[in-house]
């Protein structure tokens, strides 16, 4: 049997989400079977390009066959189709638990239950657009497409503090982009160029103008990713939002723009990658790793607790810059993308899990949560799975990633990063198991009758951190490694 | 004195980015921080199609862009103060 | 650049800049939007100068009229701001570094003029013209080089239109807004006129300054006068017709996109000998379909009677 080819593939990733998400507007009904069926269809499109990408290499496509730099291209890379993958497993997981969740808390005359599906697509939509595009403007209106889309998600539930954070998020997410916008403009008015392909052959990275585009794109990105001192948007609207939502937004939203910052410092300004620049990324990733930590630490809530891990996790992200200068900067990139992967799938898995908590239990209080009583242990067991992948144990995707920083550092001798490495993963190990041992050694009985869980509670979550411990077998295969690689 | 061709556009560009940033981290009311946006974009918009025009000719591609943009930034801006007048409807 | 011509850009920049810091600082709030208003209509004659003139329509007609209506009618459901007096020390300490950052700014862009020619793709765009099915460059880049930006954009705009109804019913339009005895028979006269406006810049767009985007703010600048004038909008066209009529747009850009591959070209690829008529056809979904979301965007949520047929 073969495959189809990858350009259709692409095609049906970017284009069903919108379409599905229109038509279920314009239709104002909500027939859950078929909105199922096109978050499979999405599902398996983006499998199947994860095959081809794996047996075929890196492709590149000219939309409406303008041949650069003319048109705008999609590049599918191996580290794009792995978070195209890992979008999909999420989309997947979350329009089933969503499906379930607003059944039984439809909202005011059922606005939330009609509404979330169009916008989830959407934003499935935009994550896809942007994790193949390779073009500069392309990927300014992809990500507006997504800013408007989480916001409108996170005021979904309308309440007073839903709605502050997703104000909060909006002007933070249109000063991201605005700054953004500047570097494009720069770096046009240099290069007159837009795809990546192009501009990476003209970039001259001593020049004073290009360099200003370089630091305007990358401060619009830190805001986007809410990376540390410009993570302050990032709690609220985590924290406030309803757990489907709680999960894209932590596990995706904020991946693709860091996403993007990987693509664009080992793509286009690989060269401006300098030991000063590459420290400076580093600083902030540490400040991120401790400063997200210990707040973490000190929630009182189950989901701020989670939305903190998430400000806490993309420092160590951060790292990947600094060990990118040594030998083994194909080895760092796919580090970075795993570690991004393995985020999205245990983050998304802790979100909906701990929707399911907090359900069961009545209230996201730390100490009231309910133990292993009922159904509820399947959404602990998926706590637990998404919490041994994000502190790395083996053998999970997250030990695969940092293993794979790990060497790098240890092969260039840097120590100092190795060292906040090792802090920030026990660290994580604190929080995470801070909330274990509260939740299961000291149990709150949890109201009674207890509130029905049903499979579509349980099940995504408990899938998606699995598969976050079992992609760790896959990712340990040096083949694989090898492959993921050859698009840097 | 001659400047190049541009310049003082270059420059209200890069003054009206300030003002819009400068505006967004110190005014309180909501509805301020949207206007002050608003400027900021605008300021970008500028400077995009004064360097698109400084080459050789006209060059469409940064008029299509500001012309999307636009047309984002009126999306955005609606979403934004029907964000604004629920919160205040939503005020303890 | 004859000295007159520099007078006349340094008056229009310097009133802007005035105008900008006024519209985000005026005392009073009404004065402030009143301000930001005339800036956007000073921006629009600033896109003239640059020749510019498909930016100076959207400008116009979006970015002041519209964004302007917006934020009037927003104002008038917000209380009055209670402002802090604030010591004017403070005032001018934070002012600094932020003064330090404009004019690092400014030089960081002097730096980037200097080091030009820019070669842009002006050249790329003018040669591959005749293959465009447009005469206007700018359509041809919107319609058909970038066309994929442009579907993202109206994705962008029916987005917002589902943010906000997700949030609540229309709350902006009130039938009393404006105060004007002689308003609903003058839009009762004009409203044909802006119909008549639309199609004729639409049509336009193939071969200078309009197309899409203008035509789609003029249709919506009419319905918003009518509703201002105190039309409400009709009880059958709410629910399913307006709903459709806001994803027919993007509805119909998709289908074109992905169709032309049953041709075996290429997403978005149009085949030439179709191109002047798939572009046309995508223009004009999308113009009314703009016209539509943009007059939902003034509506600020969805329309009242569309509930309970949805039952």
């Amino acid at each position: 049997m073969s495959l189809p080819a990858t350009a259709t593939l692409v095609v049906i990733l970017v284009t069903l989400p919108l379409a599905a998400a229109t038509l279920l507007f314009a239709s104002g009904r909500q027939p859950r079977t078929l909105t199922l069926a096109a978050a499979l269809l999405l599902t398996f499109a983006a499998l199947a390009l994860g095959g081809n990408v794996y047996l075929e290499g890196v492709s590149v496509h000219a939309i409406g066959g303008w041949a650069a730099p003319l048109g705008i291209h999609w590049q599918v890379t191996p580290a794009g189709t792995v978070m195209l993958v890992a979008t999909a497993l999420v989309g997947l997981a979350g329009a089933v638990y969503g499906a379930g969740y607003f059944l039984h808390r439809p909202g005011p005359d059922g606005r939330m239950a009609r509404v979330f599906m169009p916008l989830w697509l959407f934003a499935w939509g935009g994550l896809n657009a942007l994790f193949v595009a390779a073009d500069l403007f392309n990927l300014y209106v992809a990500l507006e497409v997504l800013t408007l889309a989480s916001v409108a998600l996170v005021a979904l539930s309308a309440r007073r503090m839903a709605l502050q954070a997703a104000m909060r998020y909006l002007l933070a997410g249109l000063f991201g982009s605005v700054i953004y916008l500047l570097g494009v403009a720069l770096l046009y008015g240099q290069y007159g160029v837009l795809d990546f392909a192009t501009l990476t052959a003209m970039l001259d990275p001593e020049d004073p103008g290009s360099r200003a585009g370089a630091v305007a794109l990358t401060v619009g990105l830190l805001i986007k990713a809410a990376i540390f001192p410009l993570h302050f948007w990032l709690p609220g609207a985590h924290g406030r939002a309803e757990p489907p939502v709680s999960a894209m937004l932590s596990g995706l939203v904020v991946a693709a723009a860091f996403y993007l910052l990987l693509r664009l410092w080992f793509g286009p300004l690989a060269e401006m990658l300098s030991f000063g620049v590459g420290v400076l990324f580093g600083a902030l990733g540490a400040g991120a790793l401790f400063w997200g930590g210990m707040l973490a630490l000190l929630q009182r809530r189950l989901k701020m607790l989670v939305a903190y891990s998430t400000v806490s996790q993309f420092g160590f992200a951060m790292l990947v810059f600094p060990l990118a200068g040594g030998d083994h900067r194909g080895t760092v990139f796919v580090g970075g993308t795993l570690l991004l992967a393995n985020h999205a799938l245990a983050k998304a898995a802790l979100f909906l899990a701990a929707g399911t908590l907090v359900r069961a239990s009545g209230s996201d209080r730390i100490g009231t949560l309910v133990g292993f009583a009922g159904r509820a242990h399947w959404a602990w067991l998926a706590v637990i799975l998404a919490s041994a992948a994000l502190i790395g144990m083996p053998p999970t995707l997250g030990f695969s990633a940092k293993w794979l920083l790990l060497q790098a550092a240890v092969a260039d001798g840097a120590w100092v990063w190795l060292g906040v490495m090792l802090g920030g993963t026990l660290l994580t190990f604190a929080y995470l198991g801070r909330l274990l041992e509260l939740a299961l050694l000291d149990p709150a009985p949890g109201p009674s009758p207890p509130p029905p869980l049903t499979a579509a509670l349980l099940l995504p979550a408990l899938l998606l951190a699995l598969l976050a411990c079992l992609a760790g077998l896959w990712a340990m295969d040096v083949e694989a490694i090898a492959r993921l690689e050859s698009g840097t | 004195m001659s400047l190049p061709p541009g310049t003082l556009f270059l420059l209200a560009a890069a003054l009206l980015f300030a003002i819009g940033a400068h505006g967004l981290v110190t005014c309180r009311h909501l509805l301020r921080k949207v206007l002050a946006l608003n400027v900021t974009t605008t300021g970008v918009f500028l400077l995009l199609v004064t360097l698109g025009r400084s080459g050789t000719g006209v060059d469409p591609v940064p008029h299509a862009m500001v012309l999307t943009g636009i047309v984002v930034a009126l999306s955005t801006t609606a979403v934004a103060l029907g964000l604004i007048v629920r919160l205040e409807r939503r005020q303890p | 650049m004859p000295a007159v011509e520099m007078l006349f850009d340094a008056l229009l920049l310097l009133c802007m800049v005035v105008l900008a810091w006024q519209g985000v600082h005026a005392r009073n709030m009404f004065r402030a939007v009143v301000s930001f208003m005339m800036f956007g209509l000073l921006t629009a004659v600033a896109w003239v100068r640059l020749e510019a003139p498909d930016i100076a329509l959207a400008e116009a007609s979006l970015g002041a009229g519209l964004t302007g209506v917006l934020l009037l009618a927003t104002l008038g459901r917000l209380a009055p701001e209670r402002r802090r007096p604030r010591p004017r020390q403070a005032m001018t300490l934070t002012v600094l570094p932020w003064l330090a950052l404009g004019l690092a700014g400014t030089w960081v862009l002097l730096a980037v003029t200097l080091a030009l020619p820019a070669p842009g793709l002006g050249e790329a765009v003018f040669a591959a013209m005749p293959e465009a099915g447009v005469d206007s460059p700018v359509t041809a880049v919107l319609l058909n080089f970038r066309a994929w930006d442009t579907l993202l954009e109206i994705a962008v705009m029916l987005l917002a239109v589902i943010g906000l109804w997700s949030l609540g019913q229309d709350v902006l339009a009130s039938p009393s807004t404006l105060p004007a005895p002689s308003l609903p028979a003058l839009v009762r006269l004009l409203f044909p006129l802006f119909l008549l406006s639309t199609f004729y810049l639409l049509w336009r767009g193939g071969h200078g300054p309009g197309g899409a985007f203008p035509a789609g703010a003029l249709l919506a600048a009419g319905l918003v006068l009518a509703l201002l004038a105190g039309a409400r909008v009709p009880r059958r066209m709410t629910g399913a017709p307006m709903r459709w009529a806001l994803g027919a747009g993007l509805l119909t850009f998709l289908i074109v996109a992905v169709g032309v591959m049953g041709y075996g070209e290429a997403f978005f690829a149009y085949p030439p000998e179709h191109a002047s008529l798939l572009i046309a056809v995508v223009e004009i979904a999308a113009g009314l379909s703009i016209g539509v979301m943009l007059t939902a965007l003034f509506l600020g949520g969805e329309p009242t009677d569309s509930r309970s047929e949805r039952r």
